[in-house]
């Protein structure tokens, strides 16, 4: 918040000086720990537990407004806010970025008011909030990765109506959805969603995953930590726990498939096992560069750092690209 | 610069939130106070007021100082403070037939009892610049004239609604149940919603969208045009039980407009009576409370045929938070979700072998294929 | 053993009350209670369906039979007060008391609802390939080709136009559109389709060759069905036994050809001779 220099005004409402007197102080003092007050981060922890036991379901719960707008990242910093102590560290990225603007707004938040460490090396972290992305290295059981969520429901795609989903959620009821994919492979040959792609929890819950690239989308299926979702503007939180089956919605013969990048690889550290962005340079030219900026930082020291390194167990997801559409640009899988 | 690319993004934030600030200063008059725009641009403070659902009349004018003047952003700065606040008590129900008013019309009736009481207002001002505004000093209190002599207005009305009820014409609404009303800021509303929840989020809707949706049914989009049993502001007492006695104490008073409507719209086929909607919020803002009053009679129809009459469409839309934000968010950065597009959209135009279109080709085709897979 | 049969169902729509039964149905001359104002939509109605057979309920409108035909469908919306039993050969218990994911499943591969309405019945949005693969990939079909191929096979059978198959629902016909919601009502071969009011919104010939096409389907598919209708052309043409209707009780019932050609009751008598 911006500190205002108010004028003192004479005035009989003592009160409402005492509070912008304290509002004068230098940063955020005067606030509850970690912001929220300990009330509403019970009840937030409660949500989560509750999410963690039913996973994939869209838990209601009353979301605060934040210092942030709705709509960049207040679902995900409630969530982060409610599960930090002290002796956490801290890791906040957009977009694959741990200095984009947005997170570094978020990162300076958890900062000043839950006395967090904050690094943006994703292995040192406990918590890590993300927007639109899941690290490429393989996180372990003792972290937690926090998404924020602008849309919660991947039934929205087929019906914008938040009753009458809640109902087929209730039953199970994804005929829609799967006509949905089945005209998106009459229409293109081949299922056509980019991000957000519908997943299926446990055999049971229909969840969208929050943008994330199709990239990430394998990463949720039986990893070891715990992923929270976390929706400020629709105040709805979902999980999947660790060893949780996820499987995204595809058919035995027009299977998923994540991005290609065919021949490319990072400009930066030489990868050809993450997800690239394109940059289109001032020449003209078109590089790719990974996304995920502190595991390329990594790779620039040790080439064949792999994405498991710190790891005893093997990962089994990404790069890969089913055979199907590994053709003329064909994936370059393992 | 860029803004992600680059190095100490919190520095960045903290150079931005300067310059925003300097736009305020860098002017040659005097800081203006926060009692002036309490005093003087009262409208400002009570529609920050109305829409971030907090009472408190200079708490309100500081955002609006520090917003610039821009009331959804000082609305959102005292509901992320009022989100830190404890909650000490909650004040008993209070009828707002207790009203103290101000300003009182009733435009179904030509005489009423207690009368109608014009009261403050410029509806009836024609619209013409005043210049004598610019650069006065020293004004006049207009109305130091006046010889207000003789009768006092009584301190409460009777409310015109309740003439129509006693008659009969007007349905009842559904009286409270035991349980305690709905509250949205602590329970997150789903579908369907109760009546407390709708007019609570109605009550903290953003002016115009409450405006423009109301608007909407009253041009043809619905079937509610309701007429207008009164529009009143004044003030209703602030009253809690006192923690020792339990006697009730009236501790404050907000000031409040309030708006109630029938409905040419039988609610009953058996016994026909008129529906009814009703509108309340803080501050001075009648445009807004006639609008909610519509939205509250055409969302009890409960259709899905017209936006005005769902009530999932109008709460999930009308309230200014939600709306400010996820309608800026689409200036946050997107160029991982851009980069998935891409590879649909290139995956595809393969498989269709088109990939030697001209460039104007390619991006219409882009322009169509996107409707469908760029929808975070 | 029969597949369906219902026992003593009744729905009254309203708060009900004791003398609703009594004060209502055929000799009354009404189904309005004149106590308490409630609708008796249906009442003490018992039928039985045997496999591979064809059941008509005919009666004009109001007479209850499409408030009847909704609850032997499974029909989600359960308006009203619902009493008595059906039970179905290949489920236990009483098919008015399962919840909603036992309906969901029993509709999904066992009975199947063709709506009077087309909107309640098909998505227009969707294309008309698209509503009949809806039931196959509910029903758990998770290949592309197979779904493809069901589906083209369906519109064959059920005479549409195979290259129509992925145009909107909302282009086609209504002889159409009431096809697809018949190849979708077949798609997961259920052990019973109820039609509710096949013929609504169809020109006569097109009425014609819709029926004869379902006549020819049911046979060769050996599926029974329950056949709603104020028309007694429609009855005459597919049902081998019929029930009358009025006032929500059934007045008369047996051999289709029977009912027709020798009416017993006074109002079967008039509804066969005010027949164009």
């Amino acid at each position: 918040m911006t500190d205002t220099e108010t004028p003192r005004a004479e005035t009989s409402y003592e009160s409402v000086d005492a509070v912008l007197d304290s509002l004068d102080d230098e940063g955020l003092d005067g606030y509850s720990y970690a912001y929220l007050d300990e009330h509403t981060k019970r009840e937030v922890r409660r949500s989560i537990l509750k999410a963690v036991a039913i996973p994939g379901h869209q838990v209601p719960y009353a979301s605060r407004p934040m210092p942030l707008a709705r709509g960049w990242g207040t679902g995900g910093i409630q969530a982060s806010l409610s599960i930090l102590g002290p002796t956490d560290t801290f890791k906040v990225i957009d977009q694959g970025s741990d200095e984009s603007v947005n997170a570094a707004n978020i990162r300076r938040l958890a900062r000043d008011t839950a006395a967090v460490e904050t690094t943006t090396d994703t292995t040192d972290s406990d918590v890590i909030q993300t927007r639109h992305r899941i690290p490429e290295e393989a996180l372990s059981e003792d972290q937690i990765l926090v998404l924020q969520v602008p849309v919660t429901d991947a039934l929205r795609k087929v019906d914008p109506s938040d009753a009458a989903n809640r109902r087929r959620h209730a039953h199970k009821n994804y005929g829609k959805m799967w006509v949905h994919l089945y005209e998106n492979v009459v229409e293109w040959g081949e299922i056509n969603i980019a991000s957000r792609y519908p997943t299926m929890v446990a055999g049971r819950y229909l969840m969208d995953p929050s943008p994330i690239p199709r990239w990430d989308v394998p990463k949720l299926d039986d990893a070891d930590n715990l992923f929270v979702f976390a929706a400020g503007r629709e105040a709805r939180l979902y999980a999947v726990p660790p060893n949780t089956d996820v499987e995204p919605l595809a058919f035995e013969d027009r299977e998923f498939q994540v991005e290609r990048f065919g021949d490319a690889t990072c400009q930066f550290c030489g990868s050809d096992d993450t997800y690239l962005v394109e940059i289109e340079g001032d020449d003209g030219e078109t590089r790719y560069v990974c996304n995920d900026t502190s595991f390329c930082e990594k790779r620039q020291d040790d080439p064949e750092l792999a994405k498991d390194h710190h790891r005893e167990r093997d990962v089994s997801w990404g790069p890969g690209t089913p055979s199907e559409g590994a053709d003329a640009t064909g994936g370059d899988g393992t | 610069m860029g803004y992600v690319a680059v190095k100490a993004g919190e520095e960045l934030i903290e150079r931005a939130e300067e310059l925003f600030e300097k736009q305020r200063l860098e002017g040659e008059t005097d800081p203006v106070s926060v009692d002036q725009l309490d005093e003087q641009l009262g409208r400002l403070s009570a529609q920050a007021m109305s829409e971030g659902g907090l009472y408190a009349p200079r708490l309100a004018a500081l955002a609006v100082k520090q917003a610039q003047g821009d009331t959804v952003e000082a609305s959102f700065l005292l509901r992320a403070y009022r989100s830190t606040l404890e909650r000490w008590d909650e004040t008993t129900v209070v009828d707002p037939a207790e009203m103290v008013t101000t300003r009182r019309v009733s435009p179904a009736y030509k005489d009423i009892p207690g009368g109608q009481i014009l009261g403050p207002t410029k509806d009836y001002t024609q619209r013409l610049l005043d210049f004598d505004l610019d650069g006065e000093d020293d004004p006049e209190d207009p109305t130091q004239e006046w010889d207000i002599g003789g009768e006092e207005p009584p301190d409460t009305l009777d409310n015109v609604m309740d003439v129509l009820r006693d008659q009969g014409l007007v349905h009842e609404p559904d009286g409270p149940t035991d349980d305690d009303p709905a509250d949205i800021t602590r329970d997150p509303v789903t579908y369907p919603a109760g009546r407390d929840a709708v007019l609570q989020a109605l009550a903290r809707g953003e002016t115009g969208a409450v405006t423009a949706l109301g608007y909407s049914a009253l041009r043809g989009y619905g079937q509610v045009h309701p007429t207008l049993a009164e529009v009143r502001v004044g003030r209703l007492p602030v009253k809690i039980e006192h923690p020792y006695t339990g006697v009730e104490a009236t501790v404050t008073s907000v000031e409040v407009s309030e708006s109630e409507a029938v409905v040419p719209v039988y609610a009953k086929r058996d016994d026909p009576q008129f529906a009814f909607g009703y509108g309340l919020t803080f501050g001075r803002n009648e445009r807004k409370v006639i609008a909610m009053t519509i939205l509250d009679a055409s969302i009890q129809l409960d259709t899905e045929d017209e936006p005005a009459e769902n009530p999932e469409f109008v709460l999930n839309t009308v309230d200014g938070l939600d709306s400010f934000g996820f309608i800026e968010h689409l200036k946050l950065p997107h160029y991982v979700t851009f980069q998935s597009i891409l590879d649909r959209i290139r995956a595809i135009r393969e498989n269709e072998s088109v990939g030697a279109g001209t460039a104007d080709e390619s991006s219409r085709d882009a322009d169509e294929q996107l409707a469908e897979a760029s929808d975070d | 053993m029969s597949l369906l049969s219902a026992d003593g169902v009744t729905r009254i729509y309203g708060s009900g009350c004791e003398a609703c039964r009594d004060r209502t149905g055929d000799a009354a001359g009404t189904n309005q209670c004149p106590a308490c104002g409630s609708v008796v939509a249906c009442a003490d109605v018992d039928l039985d369906l045997q496999p591979r057979e064809v059941l008509g309920i005919v009666g004009e409108s109001g007479s209850g039979k499409s408030s009847l035909a909704e609850l032997l469908a499974l029909e989600p919306n359960q308006d009203g007060h619902v009493h008595g039993s059906v039970e179905y050969a290949n489920h236990p218990g009483n098919l008015l008391d399962v919840d909603y994911e036992t309906r969901h499943a029993l509709r999904n591969g066992h009975i199947s609802l063709v709506h009077q309405h087309i909107r309640d019945g098909l998505d227009l949005d969707f294309s008309g390939g698209g509503n009949v693969a809806e039931k196959l990939l509910a029903s758990g079909w998770r290949n592309y080709e197979d779904v493809r191929e069901r589906v083209a096979s369906l519109f064959e059978e059920t005479e549409i136009p195979v290259e129509r198959m992925d145009d909107p629902t909302h282009t086609y016909s209504g002889g159409m559109q009431r096809r697809v919601q018949i190849a979708r009502a077949l798609a997961i071969n259920p052990e019973i389709v109820v039609l509710d009011e096949p013929t609504t919104g169809l020109d006569v010939s097109v009425q014609a060759r819709v029926l004869d096409m379902f006549r020819r389907i049911q046979r060769e598919e050996d599926v029974a069905a329950i056949v709603v209708s104020h028309d007694l052309g429609v009855v005459r043409l597919l049902a081998d036994r019929t029930l009358v209707m009025r006032h929500g009780r059934v007045i008369e019932s047996g051999l289709t050809d029977r009912v027709l050609e020798d009416p017993h009751h006074e109002y079967t008598q008039t509804l066969i001779n005010s027949a164009i």
